[in-house]
């Protein structure tokens, strides 16, 4: 078990120095590109909890992130806090508001239970992000704008010091995707997934549904609304419409099209959502062999969105990693079976 | 002693009366076994005692405590664990993770500490690992730990399921028909299985079961419910020979049931004159033996998943006839019909109806040939209207069909053809679904549970309606748990055992031989079984005042014989234990 452990440690300090230097020497578009892929990966690794593990529906994550989001940007604004605090402040806001969402999911499940979430969604993105009673929250229409902060002695913002908020996010991602695997494999995450295969069984094999239930979704909108209260470093300011009730929906569709019981398509499924529009806005119009010209903007990101889920859904029906991920552990198997006939041959 | 003292429990569940005022005793190291007929409240009174539902009226008390307001995990991890009638294993989930969920509910529960790898969790992990090896390697089961648990036969699963229940060190377990849709070679297994699990785990069971020989087999003692209420209690071998229990699986009508209010079911039905039914080419003589079959099936096999629950099913219903099919749950026979109907695809075999192979066709194709199919449950649409149901079926009949026919032969419904078909009564549903059939103008109807949860008023009617189509020339094929009133109209029944057809007999010789349908109900165990009276556990009989005095703990059965006594003779079961103490000294 101890070996368990230490393998996976060693896995998540090997995919740390392995992203770590991706945008190293990319223009800033590209760079800001990069820390957003992490602020959006947190945000589907919460749904890999959520979705992937317990087997609970939400289509309210991007509230949770939004929640993180604004507690931070408000302690900064508002407060003058160091970013730390509202970092802490921004989690435990969203965790807060998670087990407030889980109170009806102890009732709930299935498709009831994606309607009250995206109800829940809808109220806080017209009503609490929008509304000016919440001004002292949102920080009004303009919303917060966060120039200069520092984490732990180490300048990051937005204007000038984008790299060193990637690296620090992406230490956060593998550790919470680190001790989101350790999880899975351990007491607890069993507990997880027995509510997920059966309710009925892990009730009355002695499981409290309603303590491990709120946990998830606590923990859930925790991981989210750390990814959440990122975004006022990276992107400089917090606006309700990253925070809409389309980005939930995104987060869902993306998370099922990356597989949504792996944390690694959470990296994916972040890079996705961050680095395709972009790229698709930059280099996506021109003529094609000089005659025909071309727009692709970020339109068509939302159409290639729900094309891919679909193609995905027949071939890959286990999302993009667990599916490449299970072809590639049959072939490994069948090419060490094949080599060790040949050894026991020779 | 008494672990489980279950008293007037009651639970509803809309208007149903799913238990009536239920008592049962439980004994420490008993296996006590709990049998019924469908809808009798076996699985109510295991989720009542589980926690899944509560119960409206009653307690329950466990080791002394109440059960009141107790979550399901809470009785779990007082030790009550349970398995499921359908499987309940977590199919993502490796066999030996399965067992291990239980065994960490009942230990430290830290999630933290697992997230980051705690000192302590690493060794409750390895705690719990170790213990799940060795409940799998005592039960035989060790070479699937690494299986995921989804993968497994279902035998193997339930087998699993049991081992994923004593993993929790359960006081009483709760086996919710652990042999259904097992074949008998597995049966034969499980009830070793079960034999091993009471003398190694030191665990009372409460067992339900419609396979009659492996309760006799294994249980010390029997209840029988039947409509919520208790109906008889006692050793197998006396529950077996029981008139009311033979009458209560057999469907013999309970005198007080059949004297019910007859003018408020006031049913009346009027057979279309045979000239007015068009679809009678020629009334048939019943079961016209020199025409060709009608329905002929050969070698069938069928099932669902990993599960096959037919096989070899070889039967004929000709022209004309109406036909039973019978046997104890289980045995195969809904499925029988099923494959035969096109709802799921048989898996060998040969299907031939009117001359022609309809074998994996589907459904509504073999139902435009002429073959109507009403399920168990009868198949309606709630929110319909009687009207709309009736013209539906017409439309989607052979050619242009009008719905008169219908309420012509059932009258009540023309009154109600504008209610919804969900707020009708349940006799009212099976005429709607009769009804429906009728207009196709089949050639042979299959009807599967027809009385099912009706009154036996309407049942008698029901039957009587078959008898009118009979008379039409259409061929009836029936599933039927009340075996007295199916033999009433049926010219022949096939018994079904363990998913086969056991016999073939003719109505006249099942009337007569009574012997016959109750064995294929009851079994022919309980006659084989050992005497389990006073045993102690290695084979010894010991005198039952000897072991009152060298040991505090008596075993079930000697328990069970002294209450027995007390309740014959009207005295404490402690009076009876003192006076044969003292009868002993002198």
């Amino acid at each position: 078990m101890k070996k368990g452990y230490l393998r996976r440690f060693v896995l998540a300090v090997v995919a740390f120095a392995a992203l770590a230097w991706i945008p190293v020497g990319l223009d800033v578009g590209l760079q800001f590109d990069a820390a957003l892929a992490l602020v959006w990966g947190l945000c589907i690794l919460s749904l890999v909890l959520l979705t992937g593990y317990v087997g609970q529906v939400s289509l309210c994550q991007a509230t949770f992130a939004g929640v993180g989001a604004y507690a931070a940007g408000m302690m900064v604004s508002t407060f003058h806090a160091a970013y730390l605090i509202a970092v802490v402040v921004g989690v435990v806001a969203a965790f807060a508001l998670g087990l407030l969402v889980g109170l009806p999911a102890l009732r709930l499940k299935g498709i009831t239970l994606a309607i009250v979430t995206l109800g829940i969604a809808l109220v806080f993105d017209r009503y609490v992000f929008q509304d000016h009673i919440f001004d002292w929250f949102t920080g009004g229409s303009g919303g917060w704008q966060v120039d200069s902060a520092t984490l732990a002695g180490i300048r990051v913002d937005s204007s000038s010091h984008l790299l060193a908020a990637y690296e620090i996010l992406l230490a956060l991602f593998c550790v919470v995707a680190l001790l989101m695997v350790n999880l899975h494999e351990s007491g607890a995450g069993r507990r997880f997934r027995a509510i997920r295969d059966s309710e009925l069984a892990a009730a009355t094999m002695g499981v409290n549904l309603t303590r491990y239930k709120l946990l998830a979704f606590g923990l859930s909108a925790a991981i989210a609304g750390l990814g959440g209260s990122f975004y006022p470093l990276v992107a400089g300011s917090v606006s309700p419409q990253p925070f809409w009730v389309f980005t939930s929906l995104q987060f869902a569709a993306i998370a099922v099209l990356m597989g949504v019981r792996y944390v690694p398509a959470a990296a994916l499924g972040g890079a996705f959502m961050a680095f395709v529009p972009d790229v698709l806005t930059r280099y996506g119009h021109g003529t094609f062999l000089n005659k025909y010209s071309y727009d692709i903007s970020y339109d068509w990101f939302q159409l290639a969105v729900g094309v891919l889920l679909v193609i995905q859904l027949i071939l890959l029906p286990d999302g993009v990693w667990g599916d490449l991920r299970g072809r590639a552990h049959r072939t490994w198997s069948a090419l060490r079976a094949r080599t060790s006939r040949r050894v026991s041959v020779a | 002693m008494t672990m489980l003292r279950v008293r007037d429990l009651t639970v509803r569940f809309g208007g149903v009366v799913a238990l009536d005022a239920v008592s049962l005793d439980l004994n420490r190291g008993e296996i006590l076994g709990l049998i019924g007929p469908n809808g009798a409240g076996k699985t109510t009174l295991f989720n009542c005692i589980s926690g899944v539902v509560s119960p409206e009226k009653g307690t329950l008390v466990f080791d002394n405590r109440s059960l009141r307001g107790a979550s399901p995990h809470e009785r779990a991890r007082r030790g009550i664990a349970r398995t499921f009638q359908n499987l309940q294993l977590w199919g993502s989930m490796t066999v030996a993770e399965n067992l291990a969920v239980p065994i960490d509910a009942l230990g430290r529960r830290n999630t933290l500490g697992d997230a980051v790898g705690a000192p302590m969790s690493l060794f409750a992990e390895r705690a719990a690992m170790e213990r799940v090896r060795a409940i799998l390697h005592a039960l035989d089961l060790g070479r699937f730990a690494d299986t995921l648990a989804g993968d497994l036969p279902a035998g193997t699963q339930r087998r699993i399921e049991i081992a994923r229940a004593l993993s929790m060190k359960p006081r009483l377990l709760l086996l919710d028909e652990p042999a259904a849709g097992l074949d008998a070679r597995e049966t034969t297994r499980l009830l070793e299985m079960l034999r091993n699990v009471r003398d190694r785990f030191h665990v009372s069971m409460l067992l339900v079961d419609h396979d009659m020989d492996l309760v006799m087999r294994v249980c010390d003692f029997v209840y029988v419910l039947d409509f919520g209420k208790l109906l008889a209690r006692g050793k197998p071998a006396d529950i077996r020979k029981d008139p009311k229990v033979i009458a209560a699986y057999l469907g013999e009508e309970h005198p007080d049931l059949a004297a019910d209010d007859v003018s408020e079911q006031d049913v009346s039905m009027t057979v279309p004159a045979a000239g007015s039914s068009a679809s009678s080419a020629s009334p048939a003589s019943p079961a016209s033996s020199g025409a060709g079959p009608l329905l002929e099936v050969s070698q069938l096999a069928a099932g669902y998943g990993h599960l096959e629950v037919i096989r070899n099913i070889n039967l004929v219903v000709r022209p004309g006839e109406v036909v039973a099919c019978i046997g104890a749950n289980g045995a195969g026979k809904t499925t029988t019909l099923r494959a035969i109907s096109g709802v799921i695809r048989p898996r060998s075999g040969r299907i031939r109806f009117d001359g022609k192979d309809v074998t994996g066709r589907r459904p509504e194709r073999i139902a435009r040939l002429g073959l109507a199919h009403i399920p168990e449950g009868r198949g309606l649409f709630p929110r319909l209207s009687v009207d709309d149901t009736l013209k539906l079926a017409a439309d989607s009949g052979r050619g242009v069909v009008d719905t008169a026919v219908a309420y012509e032969a059932f009258p009540r419904l023309a009154q109600r053809r504008r209610q919804a078909v969900g707020t009708l009564s349940g006799g009212e549903q099976q005429m709607v679904a009769m009804a429906r059939a009728l207009i196709a103008r089949p050639r042979l109807l299959m009807v599967d549970e027809m009385s099912q949860g009706l009154a036996p008023t309407i049942v008698r009617q029901l039957f009587e309606m078959l008898g009118v189509l009979r008379q039409q020339g259409t061929a009836v094929l029936l599933v039927e748990q009340f075996v007295e009133s199916a033999l009433e109209v049926a010219d022949r029944a096939y018994v079904f055992e363990h998913g086969t057809v056991g016999h073939e007999w003719t109505a006249a010789e099942l009337k007569r031989d009574r012997k016959l349908m109750a064995r294929s109900y009851l079994g022919s165990a309980a006659e084989t079984a050992p005497s389990l009276a006073a045993t102690n556990g290695n084979g010894h009989r010991v005198h039952p005042e000897l072991l009152e005095v060298i040991a505090v703990k008596v075993p079930a059965a000697v328990k069970r014989d002294l209450e027995d006594r007390a309740e014959r003779e009207g005295r404490t079961a402690g009076a009876i234990a003192i006076e044969l103490l003292e009868g002993s000294k002198q």
